[in-house]
């Protein structure tokens, strides 16, 4: 009987192990309720808190270090201080999984040692995402790109947003042919019944 | 059931003072018990914890020309999400007589319009030219004020009520016109009203 118990004492030991937690969350969001039941992992999630700021949340470590990488091919001529980011700030950075820094903040930001950090993440200026210098969908693309285009994409925003951020985001991306999104809601309503429709890819009507 | 026996070699003492040697036999039943509880606990909790989300998707730019869809000036509804978190709809393709409704989650606000649109327009707009009925088609605009808790309240609603053909558009300077006096739409939209006469 004492190995019985052994054994389910390991058991116990090994989930407790595994048990990821969830990451703490640095940006407040209030999600939106909605029916749908749909549920997912592994996406890269885009926050957008009340005030319209954007930050990036993705799980994977190794695909955050690519991501970097190619921003800073693309943004190096834009902030040529960039492109004098270490191996070792690369390697910081990928620690992260949560951020929102624009591009010429961030070497800033990776030489900032752990307390510092911790006190800046609680209030990141959040990625610009305006039209003109839309460094979110370019992150994005970088996550795309660095997964073989399949990894999903989450768009968690406050619900009291203005729909202004949002649009900009979908925009950005659809101009970027990418065009089927999750948008992160929690259960709420009659649960249930039919099962959820999928909209079809309609071309857009000629008006 | 595993036990632990502390009782210790009692029992041998002939003569002198024999104390009273309570047997501690300690039963560890429920120990196992709650150990397999926490096992349970932990092995659903590990799933369960994936945020839930709904589909959006928006659709390609067209190529050519005769991938657009025909649509019928009959199968449109319009919403328009105000930034008082109004909701006016009108029908057809001409901005024009304008409703004022309201998400109410009893079914009688946003969504019995759409509903109702969606058991008209098979039956009251004319076939296809290839013959087939018409699905009513939801063009949803948000104004720029509204929120984001109205889109996802309105791609919800697409969802209740079942309707698979809809697309988010920007509003026409006309319908904010339109929304701004109250309903009452202005501006006459001239070309709309050409193509219908030829």
């Amino acid at each position: 009987m004492t190995a019985m118990c052994d054994v389910s004492f390991l058991l116990l030991t090994f989930f407790i192990l595994t048990a990821k937690f969830k990451p703490e969350e640095l940006v407040a969001v209030n999600i939106p309720g909605a029916r749908s039941q749909k549920q997912f992992t592994d996406a890269i999630t885009l926050l957008v808190n009340k005030e319209g700021k954007a930050y990036i949340e993705l799980g994977e470590s190794k695909t955050r270090y690519q991501m970097l990488d190619q921003m800073i091919e693309k943004y190096g001529d834009k902030y040529p201080g960039i492109k004098t980011l270490t191996e070792n700030q690369k390697n910081y950075f990928s620690k992260i999984e949560t951020w929102g820094t624009p591009m010429e903040d961030m070497p800033r930001v990776l030489a900032m040692n752990g307390t510092e950090l911790q006190a800046y993440q609680k209030k990141m200026p959040g990625i610009p995402l305006d039209s003109a210098n839309n460094q979110l969908c370019d992150w994005v693309q970088a996550a795309r790109y660095a997964t073989g285009g399949d990894i999903k994409i989450a768009i968690k925003s406050d619900k009291d947003t203005n729909i202004q951020p949002v649009k900009e985001i979908v925009k950005g991306l659809t101009s970027r042919d990418i065009h089927r999104f999750l948008l992160v809601t929690s259960l709420t309503g009659g649960g249930g019944g039919a099962p959820e429709p999928e909209p079809t890819d309609d071309k857009k009507p000629a008006k | 059931m595993a036990e632990i026996d502390t009782s210790g070699g009692g029992g041998k003492h002939k003569g002198g003072v024999r104390s009273k040697k309570m047997s501690t036999r300690v039963d560890l039943t429920p120990m196992v018990d709650l150990a397999f509880l926490l096992i349970t606990f932990f092995m659903l909790t590990t799933t369960l914890s994936k945020p839930h989300a709904m589909q959006l998707n928006m659709p390609k730019k067209p190529e050519k020309e005769d991938e657009k869809q025909e649509v019928g000036d009959c199968q449109v509804l319009n919403i328009l999400i105000d930034t008082l978190d109004q909701v006016w709809t009108y029908e057809g393709l001409q901005v024009a007589g304008l409703q004022k409704t309201n998400f109410a989650t009893d079914g009688s606000g946003i969504e019995k319009v759409i509903k109702d649109m969606m058991v008209k327009v098979p039956n009251k707009c004319p076939l296809t030219s290839k013959g087939a009925k018409r699905d009513a088609i939801v063009l949803i605009k948000m104004l720029h004020g509204a929120r984001y808790q109205n889109m996802v309240d309105i791609l919800n609603e697409m969802d209740i009520t079942g309707c698979k053909i809809y697309a988010i558009q920007e509003p026409d300077p006309i319908e904010v016109e339109a929304v701004e006096n109250g309903g009452t739409v202005k501006t006459f939209n001239k070309d709309v009203v050409k193509e219908e006469e030829k």
